[in-house]
C-alpha cells in the first residue's frame, strides 16, 4: 500500500511538475562592422526589441540570440553559418542582408535541416528554381518593390522615365523588375559605378535630356549623395524624381529636409495602421531615438514569425514551424502575412512620400496602395 | 548630344580632377620625397570632411568650419609623422603598406566610435547654393565653381611656392635626390614634417568641399586615394606639375567615359552588348589608361627622378 | 634506384630544416582527431579556410618575399581558380579533376600575359600596374550577368572520383595534400638554383643581368608559378565554399594575402601559413575578446586590429618566424641558424 501510494505521490509530482524550459536558439546574422554597419545595428535593435516585447520568450520558450558579424564577405558569413548550425546548434538561422551573402549561406543550411529566415535579402534563384522548402523570407523578393514603382507609375499615365542604377546585379534586377510593368518611354537607362560619390556628370546628362520623370536606385550611401546633389543642381525643375530604396530610414537622417516630396514605393511604412507596427514604431523611436527604417521593421518580422511558429506548432521541430511558416497569415508589422508556395510572402506595397512629421522629423508616409497581394515572379519555377 | 553637353561635361571633369589634384599632390610628395607609401592620405580627407562639417554644424557657419577645419588638419598631419610615419621612413614599401593600412583601419574605427556609423549630415551654405551659367542654357552650381576655382589657386600657390621660393627649392631638391640634400645640410625632419602636414592639409580641403556634396561617412576617402594612387602613377611620382596634368586626364577620361562611354559603344556595337559591357568599361576605363601608360612609360610622365 | 635514394634524402633534409612548417603541416593532418574526440567539427572547417588561405598566401610569398615583386592582385588568380569551377559547372562539366586542369591552365596563361605587360615596371609602379589588373578582372566578372555578375552563382563540390567531397573529411584531407604537394613543390624550388636567382634578382638586379642571366625571365616563370598555386586554391576554395563570387578577387583580398606574408615573416616557407593561421584566429577571436571587454563596442574591434598591425610593422622584424627565431636563438638552439629561409 505504501509502495502504491508513493508512486503515486510521485507520479503526481512529476505530473505537476513544471515542463523542463525548452530554449529556442536564434542565429542571427547581419553587417555590423564595415561601412553599412548603420544597418545591422538598426536590424539588431529591432530582434532586441521584438524579444523584449515577448518578454525575453518566443512560443512560450526562453529565447537566445546569438549576434554574429559577417563582415559583408561571404567566406565568413558561410564560417559563421557552419558554427552556428554544426556548433552552437541553433534551431534558426536568420538576418542576412545582402544577396550575395545569402547566396553563399542558402545552400549550406538549408540542405542541412535548419530553418533559413531571411530579413531583408530575396534574390531571384532562391526564390525560383534553386528554392528549398527550408528557407522563408519575411522580406520581399528583390524585384517586387521595382515592380510596384513600374505599375503606379503606368497606371499614373507617365509617359517616359529616365532610369538609373549601379551597376551591379541588383541594379539590374531592380530595373528589370520595373520596365516588367512599366510600359511607357524608357527616356534613358544608365547604371553608375558602384559606391560612386559624384553624380554631377550624370546628372548634366540627364538634364540634356529633360525626361519627365526620373525613376533611381542608388542605395546606402550612393542614395545619400544623389539626393542632395540632385537638390543641389536644381534638377526638380527640370524632371520629377522617384526611387525605389534609397530614400529610406537609413538615409533620411543624413538627408532630412532634401528629400522632401520624392515618392516611392516599399512594402512597409512606418505609418502602417496597425497595432503591431504602431507599437514597434512607437518604442523603436523612444528607445533608440529616430525612425526604423524597413530593414528594422523586417528583422521585427522575423521575431514575430519565429514567435508565431512555435505558438502555434507548440514545438520548435523544424518540419511542424515549417508547416506553420508555410501556412502563412503571420502577424506581423505589415498586418497578417500571407505566404506564397515558394515561401516569399505575398503582401500589399504602398506609395510612400517623403514628409515631415509633427516634431519636424523627416519621415515616409503612404500615400496609396499600389498593389494589393502582390507575389513575386518566379514562384512558378520553384519546385520543392 | 550636343557642343554645350560635352564642355559642361568637361567643367564636370575639371572639377573631379582639381579635387583629385588636392589629394595626389600631398601623396606624390610624400612618396616622392620621403618614399613612404602612405595609404592613409584618404584617411586625411575623412579628417577634413568630419572636422568641417562638426564645426559647421556646432557653430551653424559653413565658412567657420572650413577656416578652421585647415589649421585642425595641418595638426593631425603633422602629429601623425612626429607619433609615426617617421619611423616608417628607412622601411620598405610592403612593411610601409602594411602599416598605413593599419592606420586606415583605426581611423575609420575611431570615426566610426566617435561619429557613429551613419553619415553626418552635411549641407551647401545658402550663399553657395546658386546657379550661374557658364554657356547659354546652361545653369552651373556656383558651389562646384567655387571647388574648381579653389583648386586651381592651390594649383597655382603649390607651383609658385616649389619653384619660386628657398623651401620650395628644398622641396624639388628633395624630390630629386634626397640623401644629398640631407648631406647638403638642410633640416630635412623638419622639412618632411612639413611637407608631409601640408599634404595632409590638402587632401583635408579636398575632403572639406566634398562634404557637403557627398555623403560624410567613415571611409569616404578610400576611393579617392585609389584614384590618387592611379593619378600619381600617371604623373610621375615626385613630380606636383605631373600629378596636376594627370589629375585632369584622369578627372576628364573617368566622367567623360562614365557618360559617352556606353553611347560611343553603340555606335559599334549592338545595344544590349553596349548596355552590358558599356558601364564595365567605364569603371575599368582609368586602370586601362593607367595600364598603357605604364606599358609605354614605365615610370610615368613626368617623373622626378631623372 | 640510385636515383630515388638522393631524392629521399633531399626531402629528409628539407624536411629537417623547415621544421616549423612541417611541423605546421603535421599538425593540420592530426587536428581532426582532436575535433573528433573534443565534438567541435565546426572548427574543421576553420582549418580548411586557414589552410587554403595559406597556400594561396605561399603562391604570394614565393614573388613576394623571394622575388621582392609586390604583386596587389594575386586575389584575382585566386578568383580565376574559383571561377573555373562556377563556369565548368554552369556547362554541365562537374569533374574535379577537370576544374584544377581548367584552373592550371588559365592561371598559368592569366599569369603570363599579366606578368609580361607588369614587369617591365618595378616598385610602387609595379603594385599599382598589378592592382590595375586585378580591377580590371573583378569589374569584368561583376558585369558578366551569365555567371551571376556580383551575385555570384552557388556551385557544387566538385567531384573527384572516388573522393566524395560532401564528406567533410575528405574535402578536408583534399586540400590538406595540395597544401602538403605545394609546401613540398615551393621547398625544391627556394633551394633550387632557379629560387637562389631569384632572390638574388630581388637584392640586386643589374648584378644578376651581368651575369649574362636575363632576369625578366626569371620574373615571369617565378610570376607564373605563384599565380598557378593561387588559382588551385581558388579552385579548392571553390569546393569548399559552396559558392564563388567576384568578392574573392577584390584589391582588399591581396591586400589580406599581404598581411597575412608580412605578419608571418617574409621569405620563409613556413611564415605564409603561420601568417593564415593568427590573421584567421585573430579575426575570430578579437571581436569576442571585445565583446567580453566592452560590449558597446565589439564591432569597433578592428580599432584594435589596425594598430596591431602597425606594432607588426613596427617591432616584429622579420614577422613571427623572425620573433620564433630570436626566442629560439636565445635559448642557445644553434641549429637555426642553418634554416635556409
Amino acid at each position: 500500500m505504501k509502495k502504491v501510494f508513493t508512486i503515486a505521490a510521485m507520479a503526481t509530482a512529476i505530473a505537476m511538475a513544471p515542463a523542463h524550459a525548452e530554449t529556442v536558439k536564434i542565429g542571427y546574422m547581419t553587417t555590423l562592422s564595415g561601412g553599412a554597419g548603420i544597418i545591422g545595428k538598426q536590424m539588431q535593435n529591432a530582434v532586441e526589441l521584438a524579444l523584449e516585447h515577448k518578454g525575453g520568450k518566443l512560443g512560450g520558450m526562453d529565447a537566445e540570440v546569438i549576434f554574429v558579424d559577417d563582415q559583408r564577405k561571404p567566406d565568413v558569413a558561410k564560417q559563421l553559418a557552419n558554427r552556428l548550425v554544426k556548433s552552437d546548434r541553433v534551431d534558426v538561422v536568420a538576418g542576412v542582408i545582402w544577396s550575395n551573402l545569402l547566396m553563399a549561406v542558402h545552400k549550406p543550411v538549408t540542405r542541412g535541416g535548419t530553418l533559413l529566415i531571411s530579413s531583408n535579402a530575396g534574390p531571384s534563384p532562391i526564390a525560383g528554381e534553386n528554392c528549398h522548402e527550408n528557407f522563408f523570407s519575411m522580406s520581399w523578393q528583390n524585384d517586387q518593390t521595382p515592380e510596384a514603382m513600374g505599375k503606379y507609375m503606368q497606371d499614373a499615365g507617365i509617359k517616359s522615365v529616365y532610369l538609373m542604377a549601379p551597376n551591379y546585379q541588383a541594379g539590374k534586377d531592380m530595373l528589370s523588375g520595373f520596365k516588367r510593368y512599366y510600359k511607357g518611354d524608357i527616356a534613358g537607362e544608365v547604371y553608375t559605378k558602384l559606391g560612386q560619390s559624384d553624380f554631377q556628370a550624370e546628372l548634366s546628362a540627364l538634364r540634356a535630356v529633360a525626361p519627365e520623370t526620373t525613376m533611381v536606385f542608388q542605395p546606402g550611401g550612393m542614395g545619400i549623395n544623389f539626393v542632395k546633389q540632385w537638390k543641389q543642381a536644381g534638377m526638380d525643375g527640370v524632371s520629377k524624381l522617384y526611387q525605389v530604396f534609397s530614400v529610406d530610414g537609413v538615409s533620411l537622417p543624413a538627408l532630412k529636409e532634401s528629400a522632401l516630396g520624392i515618392l516611392g514605393t516599399m512594402s512597409w511604412s512606418p505609418d502602417l495602421d496597425n497595432a503591431i507596427n504602431k507599437k514597434f514604431v512607437a518604442d523603436y523611436k523612444a528607445k533608440y531615438g529616430g525612425y526604423p527604417s524597413f530593414y528594422a521593421a523586417q528583422a521585427y518580422d522575423t521575431i514575430l514569425a519565429v514567435d508565431h511558429a512555435i505558438a502555434t506548432s507548440g514545438s520548435k521541430d523544424t518540419d511542424k514551424m515549417r508547416a506553420v511558416l508555410a501556412k502563412g497569415n503571420i502577424p506581423t508589422t505589415r498586418g497578417l502575412l500571407k505566404m506564397n508556395s515558394n515561401h516569399f510572402p505575398i503582401q500589399n506595397f504602398y506609395l510612400r512620400d517623403t514628409v515631415q512629421d509633427a516634431d519636424g522629423v523627416v519621415t515616409s508616409k503612404v500615400v496609396s496602395t499600389v498593389f494589393t497581394d502582390h507575389a513575386d515572379s518566379y514562384a512558378s519555377s520553384c519546385k520543392f | 548630344m550636343t557642343l554645350t553637353l560635352i564642355l559642361e561635361q568637361a567643367f564636370n571633369g575639371l572639377q573631379a580632377g582639381v579635387t583629385l589634384f588636392l589629394v595626389a599632390a600631398g601623396l606624390t610628395l610624400i612618396l616622392g620625397i620621403m618614399d613612404v607609401v602612405f595609404l592613409a592620405h584618404g584617411a586625411q580627407v575623412m579628417i577634413g570632411a568630419y572636422a568641417a562639417a562638426a564645426i559647421a554644424a556646432a557653430t551653424g557657419n559653413f565658412y567657420l568650419g572650413f577656416l578652421l577645419a585647415i589649421p585642425l588638419t595641418f595638426a593631425s598631419g603633422y602629429l601623425l609623422e612626429f607619433l609615426l610615419i617617421r619611423h616608417l621612413y628607412r622601411r620598405d614599401h610592403m612593411e610601409q603598406v602594411l602599416a598605413t593600412f593599419g592606420l586606415i583601419l583605426f581611423f575609420n574605427e575611431l570615426i566610426r566610435i566617435g561619429f557613429g556609423p551613419a553619415a553626418l549630415y552635411s549641407d551647401l551654405p545658402p550663399s553657395l547654393s546658386g546657379f550661374v551659367e557658364i554657356l547659354p542654357g546652361t545653369p552651373y552650381p556656383v558651389y562646384r565653381l567655387g571647388v574648381i576655382l579653389v583648386g586651381l589657386a592651390c594649383a597655382v600657390a603649390i607651383h609658385m611656392f616649389v619653384s619660386r621660393t628657398r623651401i620650395g627649392a628644398m622641396v624639388r631638391a628633395g624630390a630629386n635626390n634626397p640623401e644629398m640634400t640631407a648631406a647638403l645640410g638642410i633640416n630635412i625632419k623638419i622639412l618632411f614634417r612639413l611637407i608631409f602636414a601640408t599634404g595632409a592639409c590638402f587632401a583635408g580641403v579636398a575632403g572639406m568641399m566634398l562634404g557637403p556634396i557627398t555623403a560624410v561617412q567613415p571611409g569616404m576617402g578610400e576611393p579617392l586615394l585609389i584614384l590618387s594612387l592611379v593619378v600619381i602613377i600617371i604623373g610621375g611620382i615626385g613630380s606636383v606639375r605631373g600629378a596636376f596634368i594627370a589629375a585632369i586626364i584622369v578627372g576628364l577620361v573617368d566622367t567623360l567615359g562614365r557618360v559617352f562611354l556606353p553611347a560611343m559603344l553603340r555606335l559599334v556595337v549592338d545595344q544590349a552588348t553596349a548596355d552590358g559591357a558599356g558601364p564595365a568599361v567605364a569603371s575599368m576605363l582609368v586602370y586601362i589608361v593607367m595600364a598603357v601608360v605604364l606599358i609605354f612609360r614605365p615610370t610615368g610622365l613626368f617623373p622626378a627622378k631623372g | 634506384m640510385r636515383a630515388v635514394f638522393p631524392a629521399i634524402q633531399l626531402v629528409i633534409d628539407g624536411i629537417r630544416d623547415n621544421r616549423l612548417l612541417w611541423g605546421l603541416i603535421a599538425g593540420f593532418a592530426l587536428f581532426p582527431i582532436y575535433t573528433h574526440v573534443a565534438d567541435l567539427p565546426f572548427w574543421n572547417d576553420v582549418a580548411m579556410r586557414i589552410m587554403l588561405l595559406g597556400m594561396a598566401a605561399m603562391g604570394l610569398n614565393l614573388v613576394l618575399g623571394y622575388g621582392g615583386m609586390v604583386s596587389f592582385g594575386h586575389a584575382a588568380f585566386v578568383g580565376i581558380g574559383a571561377y573555373c569551377v562556377g563556369i565548368s559547372q554552369f556547362y554541365g562539366i562537374t569533374n574535379g579533376w577537370a576544374h584544377l586542369g581548367f584552373s592550371i591552365v588559365a592561371c598559368g596563361f592569366a599569369g603570363l600575359v599579366i606578368g609580361y605587360l607588369a614587369l617591365r615596371t618595378s616598385g610602387i609602379y609595379f603594385i599599382m600596374i598589378t592592382l590595375a589588373f586585378a580591377q580590371m578582372l573583378f569589374f569584368l566578372f561583376v558585369s558578366l550577368e551569365a555567371y551571376g555578375g556580383d551575385d555570384g552563382m552557388s556551385v557544387d563540390r566538385g567531384e573527384f572520383g572516388f573522393i566524395d567531397l560532401y564528406d567533410p573529411l575528405r574535402l578536408y584531407f583534399l586540400i590538406w595534400c595540395a597544401l602538403a604537394l605545394v609546401s613540398l613543390t615551393l621547398m625544391f624550388i627556394v633551394r633550387s638554383r632557379f629560387g637562389v636567382t631569384l632572390r638574388a634578382i630581388k637584392s640586386n638586379e643589374s648584378r644578376v643581368e651581368a651575369m649574362g642571366l636575363s632576369p625578366l625571365r626569371f620574373k615571369m616563370v617565378g610570376y607564373v608559378i605563384s599565380a598557378v598555386i593561387c588559382g588551385i586554391a581558388g579552385t579548392l576554395f571553390a569546393s569548399w565554399q559552396e559558392y564563388v563570387s567576384p568578392d574573392i578577387m577584390h584589391w582588399t583580398r591581396s591586400g589580406e594575402l599581404m598581411i597575412i606574408i608580412i605578419l608571418g615573416g617574409l621569405a620563409t616557407l613556413a611564415g605564409p601559413l603561420l601568417g593564415a593561421i593568427v590573421f584567421l584566429l585573430l579575426e575570430e577571436s578579437l571581436p569576442l575578446l571585445l565583446g567580453a571587454v566592452a560590449p558597446a563596442y565589439a564591432e569597433n574591434w578592428m580599432i584594435i586590429f589596425g594598430p596591431l598591425l602597425i606594432m607588426v610593422v613596427l617591432f616584429g622584424r622579420g614577422g613571427l618566424t623572425g620573433i620564433i627565431d630570436r626566442l629560439s636563438a636565445a635559448r642557445g638552439n644553434a641549429d637555426h641558424k642553418a634554416d635556409p629561409r
